[in-house]
């Protein structure tokens, strides 16, 4: 059994700048439609149309999701929703999108740009599939391909239906830590995958011999491309129903509604520079090693710059990603319009985004990927943490910011063959709010709509016995608002297994806002065969468990908002009757001593359950 | 009872309305009633509706009941102080759930929230394993304790749940029992009894909402029980299910959860009833009312049925593991509210009126127009007629309040932006339907009619017809009262399930007849408890089944020959078949595994004849036609539409449209094009003009 030992000075060390400080070009190329409109009148659109061609672009993603999820073959798609459809205008602009995970609200639309790119309008032809899992194009792991098929009106592409979904294994490396792409799996360009209609079989073959189970792959990737056909067919009916003209005036018309409701909640931001920074624990390389997470807001007027210069370099561990973008722009919906449907381009012309290349979150070839997820998260509460003192009412503390998977598998005593379960994702505390406590155990920010498994399930399938899982009292930051809990669960091994983690922000625990406090961070530990439990000081861990020991997971809770002495007293009151909070929390947090008759009055199993 | 008690009623009590529906089978008469639902005392509403129709209760032989009463406690959190006793180490699953944040972007999203506070969740020691074996003994004293606390606290109802209990409920029943024993007039349910699935946070779930609701059905269906037996009723007191099927009153009195829907699932149960009657294979039942529209599939005959729910809507609500009726909903109805946004985008609900204030034209306080008021201006309602004259319509108001909000900030003519509203709400009542069959792999193309029911279904059924490309809308008789319809139609029923791990290569088919005997012995049990001296009984078969390596596993019916012969290819197939069917593929090389077993125990009654009604000419008679009224039209603008009465038109009268077909509770839009046959049932049969 082996873990990372922990050095000492964790004292964060000042990152140095990266290298290539290229400006990226601001996310948003377009000029601003709305400022346009102030000039001259708007193009006249039916807006009983516009609303029609709404209804059906929010459909139609919806359908295509509808289509992969009960199509793919696996769970991480299905349960987990690792995946992202959308439909895209001829220039490859949002036109909606299906999620899937909130994070891959940019990936595909890059995506598509650079498919127009590469081949060019003339280039791409009808019954052409184009497809490609470049890391450094969609931003994440190699596991997510991407397929986009073009939509032809009349002779012209009108719309790009694309489909990118997590596939299970895309070769590299099964365990363990990566230090580069090539160690991480397949690495394919942008390719045609289908000419004109026929479809490129050496090129089937090539993927299908690289993957480890080729026939579930194949699975997969037909159900993609059925999600495909399925937004196609959808634009085609669109079109032939209201006409092209009509339907691009419309969609035009909902990009500057969405637009113009994002500048008024802009305007509602008083102007000003807003810089936070925060750490990830490490990359998993340079154990110990903090990571600097920075970024700088300017708000002026109707526009908001999030500048992402100073974040740390890509580091050589597989925590990097392109995500940067993705995160200011989830963070930014988050902040304006987190329900406006479809999820298009005009949400975020107020937008701008500032990231060179090379940095943790704007990776280069060929920085390792695999754990792309993780960091972003963390850059997303750290955009909240920047604008807090601008705007109190709308941001939230830190969260645990990490999935709490672990990778487990062994020989199973049944069958003496290999089972490989992805256990975990457990859930973890959310920040209080300037009027409202932290959510309980939720899934953190990456994944939305994601599901835990159940224990019974668990149980049934692999030689693994649930011990308990629980809410950790006292784990979400104290404050006038308290952040939501953490879980915690421990699962016994009934026969030999390996056991993998790669999760982040032990150390460095999710903060508190306005006075609150930090709560409790994400936790990795171990139950030896005497009963006696120890809890690793990083969160990576790679190990082997014999029967009779307990792997534990624990996640962070979510940091406090507001001081501690503006609590009502009947809220801690409350806390304590539920177990939230423990008796010693109530008088060291928040300095309140119960009376005998508040004492007697509290249930028998309060804190320990 | 009298004698020569011969009548069944059917008393469907709704958010709004409580209708009765009685059927006299030696007469062959119909008879309905429609009164406002007396939420006070929802027995008066019973007893009123019962007048309205001219029935009593002494002339029945059976009372057949559906009720929100069970919902209603579960969503406005009107039930018991109830507690919870679980295995230890899990008594935060119903609080944790499943972790997911379906509203991905919104930092104020919140979980569901639990029936029962962490502080009477209750943990003692007991474990079993996966298949069934004690891995921890139950510790009866911990029990005893917890009891002596609940009495202290005063608790009313007690919700047991140990891990892995479908495999065995020794635990569970060991609890149970002690505790009736021990809290006598505490309502104790454990989970075994309502569900032997797997997932424990959906059976926690479904046992803390049994419990939860438990006392108030209990106690509400006691008194109209009592009410009936004052009232010399001597007849069968049956209750509807989720499923539409029926249970008897005593266990619906301790299996609540069961009649969480009964309603919705009643109006689809109708709907398969005229399928039979009318030789449809395959149709959509469509519920539109003043909050929501509702879609239900009928398939080969059948009305399809999932095996969970969220009540209370996917994003806060909570998990029943309990068969139900497949139906979707979207919120739009009669009163979803038109709006304008900031940006200039106009949009159709999410917001109601609901009732009350209800849109503009009742006259009531509503402000914001609504689907109703539209439907008002462009001609559709008669403001004169609305539930047969009862409430006057205030049309100048609608058209004011239309002009105003939408009109004008849009810059359209009234009607347009009225016919607008029509088209965005249909558009999306379309995608209600699209949920229930696209979302299960089927093709919507390959249901060729729309039954259209419900306060608003009639008037909109048309306009979502075309949307849909359905060739065919059928308006049943009494669409107002079709749920109370339906439940005169519906079979007494148990739906019984079983989590079974196993492998279909390692099963025998012995062991699985075995299993499944078991569970029907219980079915059959009940259905003799009943005592409803049926004499068809009809068992029918399913296995919940996967390939091995996936996680999702999905319910596939199967037909009882291939036990009979023994025959597991022909399960393997039917599998197969189904998932090629549902998910594009299926692999007949690939393993297959068992995951639960479901088996349907359906005691056949005795129907009431539909009667035919009189004939008439293909030209309806000149007392049909009360006059002519101008309505507006998509891609035809205002035309003269003739006016019928329903009850005075005959089988066989053909009308082309554009028609308005007015009723009691509702009016029937036919558009330019459509032509419309009453068929010699009643109903009303629309071919939908082709484009």
């Amino acid at each position: 059994m082996a873990t990372h030992p922990v050095k000492k000075s964790a004292a964060p060390a000042k990152a140095a700048k990266p290298k290539s400080a290229a400006l990226r070009k601001p996310a948003t190329a377009r000029p601003s439609r709305a400022t346009d409109t102030k000039k001259k009148a708007r193009p006249k659109v039916d807006p009983v149309a516009v609303e029609l061609v709404r209804n059906s672009l929010v459909a139609a993603t919806e359908e295509m999701k509808s289509v992969l999820m009960r199509t793919s073959y696996n769970m991480i798609i299905y349960e987990a929703l690792d995946f992202t459809v959308g439909l895209f205008d001829a220039q490859g602009q949002t036109m909606s999108i299906g999620l899937g995970l909130p994070m891959f609200i940019r990936g595909m639309s890059d995506v598509v740009k650079a498919k127009l790119e590469h081949w060019g309008e003339k280039d791409i032809h009808p019954g052409d599939i184009l497809l490609t899992n470049d890391s450094y194009l969609t931003g994440a792991h190699l596991n997510h391909l991407t397929f986009s098929m073009p939509v032809f009106h009349k002779g012209k592409i009108v719309a790009f239906s694309t489909c990118m979904a997590h596939w299970q294994d895309i070769g590299g490396i099964l365990n363990g830590f990566t230090t580069d792409i090539y160690s991480e799996g397949l690495q394919i360009p942008l390719v045609k995958y289908h000419v004109r209609g026929k479809l490129n079989t050496e090129l089937r073959d090539l993927i299908l011999m690289n993957v480890r189970r080729p026939d579930r792959a194949e699975g997969d990737l037909e159900a993609q491309l059925s999600a495909c056909r399925m937004g196609v067919k959808h634009v085609e009916e669109l079109m032939t129903r209201h006409g092209a003209e009509t339907v691009t005036a419309a969609m035009d018309e909902i990009m500057n509604h969405s637009e113009a409701e994002a500048r008024a909640k802009v305007r509602l931001i008083p102007d000003g520079v807003y810089e936070a920074e925060s750490w990830m624990d490490d990359d998993a390389i340079d154990i110990g090693e903090p990571v600097p997470i920075r970024v700088k807001v300017t708000v002026k007027g109707d526009e908001m710059t999030v500048d992402l210069s100073s974040m740390s370099p890509q580091v050589k561990g597989f925590f990097n990603s392109c995500a940067g973008v993705a995160c200011a722009q989830v963070a930014f919906k988050c902040l304006t319009l987190p329900r406006d449907n479809p999820i298009n381009d005009g949400n975020f012309r107020p937008l701008k985004v500032i990231i060179p290349q090379g940095t943790v979150v704007s990776a280069t070839r060929p920085a390792p990927m695999r754990v792309w997820m993780t960091y972003p998260m963390t850059v997303v509460d750290t955009i909240f943490k920047a604008l807090a003192p601008a705007i109190p009412d709308l941001v939230i503390a830190g969260h645990h910011a990490d999935l709490l998977t672990a990778n487990v598998n062994g020989i199973h005593p049944a069958d003496g063959k290999l089972f490989m379960y992805l256990g975990g994702l457990i859930g973890g505390g959310w920040g209080a709010k300037s009027d409202e406590d932290g959510v309980n155990v939720t899934v953190c920010m990456n994944d939305g709509d994601t599901h835990n498994g159940p224990s019974e399930q668990v149980e049934n399938k692999f030689p693994l016995l649930v011990k308990h899982y629980t809410m950790r009292t006292d784990s979400g930051g104290a404050g006038q608002f308290r952040g939501g809990l953490g879980a915690e669960t421990e699962l016994l091994a009934l026969s030999r297994v390996n056991f993998l983690t790669r999760s982040d922000r032990v150390v460095n625990t999710p903060w508190g806002l306005n006075g609150g406090q930090s709560a409790m961070g994400n936790q990795i530990g171990l139950r030896k065969k005497d009963g006696t439990r120890s809890f690793f000081p990083n969160g990576k861990v790679n190990l082997r468990l014999d029967t009779g020991e307990s792997y534990i997971l624990r996640s962070g809770g979510g940091g406090g908002f507001g001081e501690v002495k503006k609590r009502k007293r009947e809220s801690v009151l409350r806390d304590l009757r539920l177990g939230y909070i423990s008796r010693q929390a109530a008088e060291r947090d928040y300095g309140i001593i119960l009376s005998a008759a508040e004492l007697a009055a509290l249930p028998a199993q309060g804190a320990e359950g | 009872m009298t004698p020569q008690a011969r009548t069944r009623i059917a008393a469907d009590i709704g958010g709004t309305f409580t209708d009765v529906a009685a059927f006299d089978e030696k007469r062959g008469v119909l008879m309905l009633g429609k009164t406002l639902t007396t939420h006070h005392r929802l027995i008066s509403g019973i007893l009123d509706g019962m007048r309205k129709a001219g029935v009593t209760i002494e002339e029945a032989n059976l009372f057949l009941h559906g009720s929100t009463i069970a919902i209603n406690t579960m969503l406005e959190r009107t039930g018991a102080k109830a507690a919870l006793i679980t295995t230890r180490g899990f008594r935060d699953i119903y609080e944790i759930g499943r972790i997911n944040r379906p509203d991905s972007f919104n930092l104020r999203h919140r979980k569901h929230a639990p029936l029962i506070e962490r502080d009477l969740r209750f943990e003692v020691t007991e474990r079993l394993k996966a298949d069934g074996s004690v891995y921890q003994e139950l510790e009866m004293g911990e029990v005893e304790a917890i009891a002596a606390e609940l009495e202290r606290l005063k608790i009313e109802a007690v919700a047991v749940l140990f891990l892995h209990s479908y495999r065995n409920p020794a635990h569970e029943h060991k609890v149970r029992d002690y505790l009736r024993k021990r809290l006598p007039g505490v309502f104790i349910s454990a989970s075994c009894d309502l569900v032997q699935e797997y997932r424990e946070y959906e059976r926690t779930s479904t046992v803390v909402a049994n419990a939860y609701i438990g006392p108030r059905v209990d106690n509400y269906l006691g008194e109209i029980e009592q009410e009936m037996k004052s009232g010399k009723f001597g007849g069968k007191f049956l209750v509807v299910q989720s499923t539409g099927g029926l249970y008897a009153l005593n266990e619906a009195r301790q299996d609540c959860v069961r009649m969480m829907e009964s309603g919705p699932a009643a109006g689809v149960i109708g709907t398969q009833a005229l399928c039979h009657v009318l030789g449809i294979d395959n149709a959509i039942a469509f519920d539109m009312g003043g909050t929501t529209a509702k879609a239900g599939v009928v398939r080969e005959g059948t009305a399809l049925v999932t095996g969970s729910v969220m009540i209370g809507g996917y994003l806060t609500g909570l998990p029943l593991l309990t068969p139900m009726i497949d139906i979707h909903e979207v919120g739009t109805g009669g009163g979803s509210i038109a709006s304008v946004s900031v940006s200039g985008a106009l949009r159709v609900g999410p917001q109601s009126a609901g009732a009350s204030p209800g849109p503009v034209c009742y006259g009531l306080g509503g402000a914001e127009p609504t689907v109703t008021d539209a439907n008002l201006v462009l001609g559709r309602l008669d403001p004169k007629r609305f539930l047969g004259g009862e409430m006057l319509l205030d049309k100048a108001a609608a058209t004011a309040a239309l002009k105003e909000k939408i009109a004008d900030p849009l810059g359209l003519s009234v009607t347009d932006a009225a016919l607008g509203i029509l088209r965005i709400a249909s558009a999306s009542m379309s995608h209600a339907v699209k949920g229930v069959t696209t979302d299960r792999g089927l093709d919507p193309g390959a249901f060729p009619t729309l039954f259209a029911y419900g306060g608003a279904g009639p008037l909109h059924a048309s306009m979502v017809a075309r949307e849909l490309r359905i060739p065919q809308v059928i308006v049943p008789r009494a669409p107002g009262h079709f749920s109370a319809f339906g439940m005169l139609l519906s079979d007494f029923r148990r739906d019984l399930v079983r989590s079974q791990f196993i492998g279909l290569n390692a099963v025998e088919m012995g062991q699985l007849e075995t299993w499944f005997a078991e569970l029907e012995q219980q079915g059959l049990a009940a259905l003799t408890d009943a005592d409803l001296g049926t004499r068809k009984i009809v068992i029918g078969r399913a296995l919940d089944m996967r390939y091995v390596g996936q996680e999702h596993a999905v319910t596939v019916d199967m037909p009882l020959s291939a036990f009979k012969r023994g025959d597991k290819k022909a399960l393997k197939r039917a599998f197969d078949t189904l998932h090629e069917e549902r998910y594009g593929r299926g692999s007949p090389n690939e393993q297959a595994e068992i995951v639960s077993i479901r088996s349907t125990v359906t005691g056949v009654m005795k129907k009431p004849k539909l009667e035919k009604i009189a004939k008439g000419t293909a030209k309806p008679r000149k007392e049909a036609l009360t006059g002519t009224r101008k309505v507006y039209f998509e891609g035809k603008g205002w035309a003269q539409a003739a006016v019928y009465q329903r009850d005075a038109l005959l089988a066989g009268n053909v009308i082309a449209g554009p028609a308005l077909i007015e009723e009691h509770a509702t009016t029937t839009v036919l558009q330019p094009g459509d032509t419309l046959k009453v068929e010699p049932y009643g109903n009303l049969q629309i071919a939908i003009a082709k484009k």
